[in-house]
């Protein structure tokens, strides 16, 4: 995923001066932009419109908004870190080795990604559950993850890790090899050429690829619903409980949708909004 | 600056969630150090067992309670899967069966009755004045689905009243629990909706109109309550089932289900 991409200036016009009539041109040619701008906005706009201001703090505390906003912190950082040791040592072997079958290997390792997530939560319900292939062996040691705060970090994990994956493998390929060869032609170990030379020339793909990741661990729901529950104060995440308030406030669930954009909205910006930019 | 932004957000949201419990007091977690009992019950008991919750962690004075609420079928289910649960309250015997083969019960009890009926929203678009009337064309119909006790018996209701075809083909969703279908009325998404009496609560009273189903096709729901096995606080979950079974009974006669018995 490219993080950081320079725009292309301008072509010169035919009179000569450079960009004229192509700046002309982009600014008539910007409306193409309002349909999509449109039906993104839309909904956003009728939220906050629809929500019940007056009532919005004891509708926030109804709807369990803040054990939920907790809740959903221990999920997300919880399933982040589960990615980040699974996705880096993979995402360097994808960038950097060859291999028979590697293509395989990464369509395999991304297939989260295409997999409704719901169909994540039954495949782990059927590992993991009470009747589940390793389900009942962890039950005798005493150990259980379905419908508990790990599990739903697990789940989590499970559909966001891919994304990790692909960011990090992105990034690793964007790199200059020659700076390690130099590093280790000087006698550095292969452990402190990734640790000191490579790793900091990762850490913008690294720090987009979290923030990715942690954006598609907060919206996470069919996985975590199926295979942790919803269970208020240890699984019900921020999606969770707005899909529990629909059922008896929706006025609530406007609010506690709000809630959830005005974070998302705020991370995406204090990290800086060169993710998205092109 | 964008650094020192990033931290002072994280700093925040992580303030923010670590103080969630004294935030709302609407919005309360079991606190460590007491026995916090784990009750799955029906959705249409929401009301209900909320009070006696409440009433019964009053009286115990060391216990919380944690109600999760939703479909019966949907919450055998997760039992069976390994959801940690210590008593178990459905809107049906079917799935209090379930979960009595396995993981099993003990200590099963009826606890209420429940009868169905209709409703509508406020202005009642499409005249619904009957049973009979929702196999009117273009009645948008909304039942719980099939699996949750209310679809079942909503179901059993249009079958009594002979006019399955017509009205199942009026379905326009099929609700996730009882309280869906409640919600797609008073939306105004739906023109019609089973469900129990028990539904039309002092809150959804204003925003509906009650159809009443007559008796000679209506279905009688019967609600057993159990512990099941497995639970970790056997004696306490024992003691939340009489609790309910004993004084817990005004509290469900006064949200007018009808007595076990």
């Amino acid at each position: 995923m490219a993080v950081i991409a320079d725009s292309v200036g301008p072509a010169p016009g035919p009179e000569g001066a450079p960009g004229a009539r192509s700046s002309a041109r982009s600014l008539r040619s910007a409306w193409f932009v309002l349909p999509a701008l449109v039906f993104v906005l839309v909904p956003v706009v009728a939220l906050a419109v629809q929500a019940p201001w007056s009532r919005a703090l004891s509708a926030l505390g109804d709807a369990g908004a803040w054990t939920a906003l907790r809740v959903s912190l221990q999920v997300t950082l919880g399933a982040v870190a589960i990615s980040l040791v699974v996705a880096m040592p993979a995402a360097w072997a994808l960038a950097r080795t060859d291999f028979p079958g590697r293509r395989l290997v990464r369509a395999l390792i991304v297939l989260p990604i295409v997999l409704p997530p719901v169909v994540a939560g039954v495949a782990l319900l059927a590992t993991f559950g009470r009747l589940g292939l390793v389900g009942g062996l962890m039950q005798d040691i005493g150990v259980r993850l379905v419908f508990t705060t790990a599990g739903a970090a697990l789940a989590t994990a499970f559909v966001s890790a891919p994304f990790l994956v692909l960011a990090l493998e992105a990034g690793f390929r964007s790199l200059n090899p020659r700076f390690d060869d130099a590093a280790r032609s000087l006698g550095a170990s292969r452990w402190y050429v990734f640790r000191r030379v490579t790793l900091p020339q990762l850490r913008p793909a690294l720090v987009a690829g979290l923030v990715l990741t942690w954006a598609r661990a907060l919206g996470e729901f069919g996985a975590t619903i199926t295979f942790a529950g919803n269970f208020r104060g240890t699984t019900q995440t921020l999606p969770l409980a707005v899909f529990q308030a629909l059922q008896t406030d929706p006025g609530g669930a406007y609010v506690v949708s709000l809630m959830m954009l005005v974070a998302s909205v705020a991370v995406l910006v204090a990290v800086g909004g060169r993710l998205l930019v092109r | 600056m964008r650094k020192r932004a990033l931290a002072v957000l994280a700093c925040s949201l992580a303030v923010l969630g670590a103080c969630s419990k004294g935030l709302s007091p609407g919005d309360s977690t079991p606190s460590v150090g007491k026995a916090t009992l784990t009750v799955l019950a029906a959705a249409s008991l929401t009301d209900a067992f909320t009070t006696i919750g409440k009433q019964f962690e009053a009286q115990d004075g060391g216990a919380t309670v944690r109600f999760s609420f939703g479909p019966s079928d949907g919450l055998a289910g997760q039992i069976q899967s390994g959801a940690p649960t210590d008593v178990f309250a459905s809107a049906s015997s079917k799935w209090m069966d379930a979960v009595q083969q396995d993981p099993g019960v003990s200590d099963r009890a009826d606890i209420a009755k429940n009868r169905l009926t209709i409703i509508t929203p406020k202005d009642n678009p499409a005249g619904i004045a009957s049973v009979q009337d929702l196999a009117n064309d273009g009645v948008k119909l909304v039942l719980a689905a099939e699996g949750v006790p209310a679809g079942d018996y909503g179901r059993e209701v249009l079958d009594n009243a002979g006019i399955s075809d017509k009205a199942l083909a009026n379905v326009v969703s099929n609700a996730i629990d009882v309280k869906g279908v409640v919600q797609a009325v008073t939306s105004g998404d739906a023109d019609a909706g089973i469900v129990y009496v028990t539904d039309v609560t002092p809150d959804v009273a204003p925003q509906v109109q009650t159809v009443d189903i007559p008796d000679d096709v209506n279905v009688i729901a019967t609600y057993p309550i159990g512990v099941v096995d497995g639970s970790e606080q056997s004696d306490l979950a024992k003691q939340f089932v009489q609790y309910v079974e004993g004084p817990g009974q005004s509290v469900l006669k006064a949200d007018g289900f009808l007595p076990a018995a």
